[in-house]
């Protein structure tokens, strides 16, 4: 075995595949938006080297309102980490303590992750539709005349909301399934014995749960904000990031450059800091990581 | 140790190629029996030419291709035409990409004017001058104005739809109302219907190029023809002539008055039409091909009824001045295989379609009418009639200009009806962006 991994030849071509896929899917594509952010560019005319006026444009251009996106994605990592993962945390807690019909309600938590998200997208166009949408039914029966009028995906004030909320719906069934797979491997010993010496449910899942859950939470926290950064498919359904980029982020923003505007240096400026945004958030919370494992040691 | 490492090698080599080999006579058989399958055909001489268009099963033309390809199947023997059909807005996405990566289909479904500019300019598209000798007689070289780039002609149209006012007849006689010719009728009948509790004007601001149908329709009766075309070609003529301003301000007026159907931000056109169809809305400002929609989606047909969008300033425009003209095209791929094959078959579709469209009421046709078109619905020979007697054509603001103003343009529109830009900012946005 020693020997093989100290042979060159085997080493190359073991990993030439992953190599060249690797290269030729991500890091090429990744090197080639970079080129294309410093052009002005239709997509099939020559190319025009602009040098960083792409980048100046994102922050100052009032109409593209880059920074905007960047703040709604940012909320949508906040409200992921803050709501989306305690709710998820919550549920397979609960579940996995052996309730009645344990897989059958893990079956119906994670339907949802497993259904397209176009399909999840015309679902809840059709729960927002300001006319017959069974929100504002609901809300109608219940006396709120005012708010039953409400267009949630056309009004800028609440378009940002109303496309979060299925964001964060759709997924509490991932980060359950990660997190209920995190408990199913605690030691049953360890529960048993603290039981023995009196502990509640609560505290078992606090002090002894939760901690020994550690690797997995971050991984879903990890998983969750740059999930939310690069967040694109439901919102381009329900909204495309409109009315007037209320509901924008920073990939629908991006397909609006490019394949709306034809400007596919400027939707590759925002690539680029994308793929920074991501690279950076991944590093700083697994750095979190790393020196808290430290600390307990 | 070294011929152990030697031997090793040569068992991963051995591996490595094994795999590769495994994978090599695996696709071998589908490989060599669709060979079989294309020696079989090249003895008929069959040739398959592959056509894209946006007339998907829903569509109000798609009957009217797949006639028009079958005609052209029957009269070319041994030709076999595949017809793919993409939805409209990503349709948008894709031609783009298949211009710039080379994959162009042999005949594709495009809109003239300056969507398909760089098209033109990136040499991938094929000119037709001289197939066009053999139809000269059939389609006018008026109509294919619009598919005329620096006077050499590349695609063939189909139609000459036109923006119009479609309105619920019934609901105007309920509520003693006629049909607008100006703006101040047309504010009155928003007025009384709005009093009355009926809807005005469905409309969807989600899919903006649907409120973009009504403000380029306005800022046409306002502005005029000419200066409208000067301007947005960028060829003298500014955005800031208050001409401009009216129309936006009359956007913003209907919206003040809440003569648009609630929550069109998060409407799609879809969603609105259906909310016109249905009677709960009393006009709907779109293309006339809303005329065969109407045939096959609404209840009571015979309710509905179409006149030209109302004069704002008619020492500028006249009722008989139309936004639209020759837009849908087919446009023959450079890198065709069957040149001949591929522009008659660009000129017979866009012939085909023409015919079967107008007879199921559709669309109108840009060919000349060389039938029976006396089972035409009502609805499409009035638009029709209006089309033959137009004083002038004026292309759609979204088609007319550059793709990037377009964008621009649509965003805008969208930021006025929400109310987050004054008419005047609009106007001040606008002029800056086509100075840009």
């Amino acid at each position: 075995m020693d020997s093989i991994r100290k042979n060159k030849l085997a080493i190359t071509l073991f990993m030439l595949p992953a190599v060249v896929l690797f290269t030729g899917i991500i890091i090429v594509p990744i090197i080639m938006s970079f080129i294309y952010s410093f052009q002005e560019w239709n997509g099939i005319t020559d190319p025009e080297f602009i040098g960083l006026n792409n980048y100046i444009e994102l922050f100052t251009s009032k109409s593209a309102g880059f920074p905007k996106t960047i703040l709604n994605a940012l909320l949508l990592a906040v409200l992921s980490v803050f709501i989306q993962l305690p709710l998820s945390l919550g549920l397979a807690l609960l579940i996995s303590r052996g309730i009645k019909g344990e897989r059958f309600f893990m079956t119906v938590f994670f339907i949802p992750v497993l259904m397209s998200t176009v399909v999840i997208g015309q679902l809840w166009l059709k729960i927002y539709n300001p006319r017959y949408g069974i929100l504002n039914v609901i809300l109608d029966t219940l006396g709120f005349d005012a708010l039953a009028q409400t267009a949630w995906l056309g009004d800028s004030k609440t378009a940002l909301l109303a496309v979060f909320i299925p964001n964060l719906w759709q997924y509490v069934g991932y980060h359950m399934l990660l997190l209920y797979a995190g408990i199913k491997s605690v030691s049953p010993d360890v529960i048993e014995a603290a039981r023995i010496d009196g502990a509640t449910d609560m505290q078992i899942n606090t002090k002894i749960i939760i901690p020994l859950l550690k690797p997995v939470i971050k991984i879903c926290v990890i998983f969750a904000v740059t999930g939310s950064l690069k967040a694109f498919d439901l919102i381009y359904v329900l909204t495309n990031g409109g009315p007037d980029h209320a509901s924008e982020v920073p990939s629908t923003l991006m397909v609006n450059m490019i394949f709306g505007e034809s400007r596919y240096g400027f939707g590759s400026a925002i690539a680029v800091l994308i793929i920074f945004l991501c690279f950076f958030f991944a590093i700083v919370i697994k750095k979190a990581i790393k020196t808290e494992d430290y600390d307990e040691k | 140790m070294k011929l152990k490492r030697v031997t090793s090698g040569i068992a991963a080599a051995v591996m490595m190629a094994g795999v590769i080999t495994g994978c090599g006579s695996s696709s071998d058989n589908p490989g060599s029996s669709a060979g079989g399958n294309a020696n079989a055909g090249g003895d008929q001489k069959d040739v398959t030419l592959t056509l894209w268009s946006i007339s998907t099963e829903s569509d109000s033309f798609h009957s009217a291709y797949e006639q028009a390809i079958k005609d052209f199947e029957s009269s070319h023997e041994g030709v076999k035409v595949v017809h793919e059909t993409f939805e409209n807005e990503s349709y948008k996405t894709k031609i783009k990409s298949a211009v710039a990566a080379n994959e162009l289909p042999d005949v594709f479904y495009t809109w003239a004017g300056g969507f398909s500019q760089s098209f033109v300019d990136s040499g991938k598209v094929m000119q037709l001058d001289s197939y066009y000798e053999n139809y000269k007689d059939e389609i006018s070289e008026a109509a294919l104005s619009n598919i005329i780039y620096d006077g050499k002609l590349y695609g063939s149209v189909i139609c000459t739809p036109v923006s119009v006012m479609w309105y619920n007849q019934k609901i105007f006689s309920e509520n003693g109302l006629e049909a607008p010719e100006t703006w101040d009728e047309f504010e009155n009948v928003c007025r009384t219907l709005r009093e009355n509790g009926i809807d005005p004007i469905a409309t969807s601001a989600k899919d903006k190029w649907v409120l973009a149908m009504l403000h380029d329709g306005l800022t046409l009766k306002s502005v005029g023809a000419d200066k409208l075309q000067k301007t947005l070609l960028k060829q003298g003529g500014s955005y800031s002539d208050p001409d401009f301003l009216v129309s936006a301000e009359k956007i913003k007026e209907l919206a003040d008055m809440e003569a648009f159907i609630g929550g069109a931000a998060a409407l799609s056109n879809d969603e609105a039409s259906a909310e016109f169809y249905s009677g709960n809305a009393a006009m709907y400002f779109t293309g006339s091909w809303m005329g065969g929609s109407i045939m096959t989606d609404a209840e009571n047909p015979s309710d509905f009824s179409v006149a030209p969008i109302p004069v704002i300033n008619s020492s500028n425009a006249k009722l008989t001045d139309f936004m639209g003209g020759g837009s849908d095209s087919l446009m023959v791929a450079a890198s065709t295989k069957e040149a001949d094959l591929s522009a008659a078959l660009a000129f017979e579709i866009t012939k085909g379609v023409s015919k079967y469209g107008y007879l199921s009421g559709a669309g109108i046709p840009a060919w000349k009418v060389t039938y029976d078109d006396s089972e035409v619905p009502e609805l499409t020979k009035k638009v029709a009639e209006y089309a033959n007697n137009a004083t002038s054509f004026t292309l759609w603001f979204d088609t007319l200009m550059e793709s990037e103003d377009a964008g621009e343009y649509l965003s805008l529109l969208q930021k006025l009806y929400l109310g987050s830009l004054t008419p005047e900012e609009f106007q001040a946005e606008m002029a800056a962006q086509l100075e840009k």
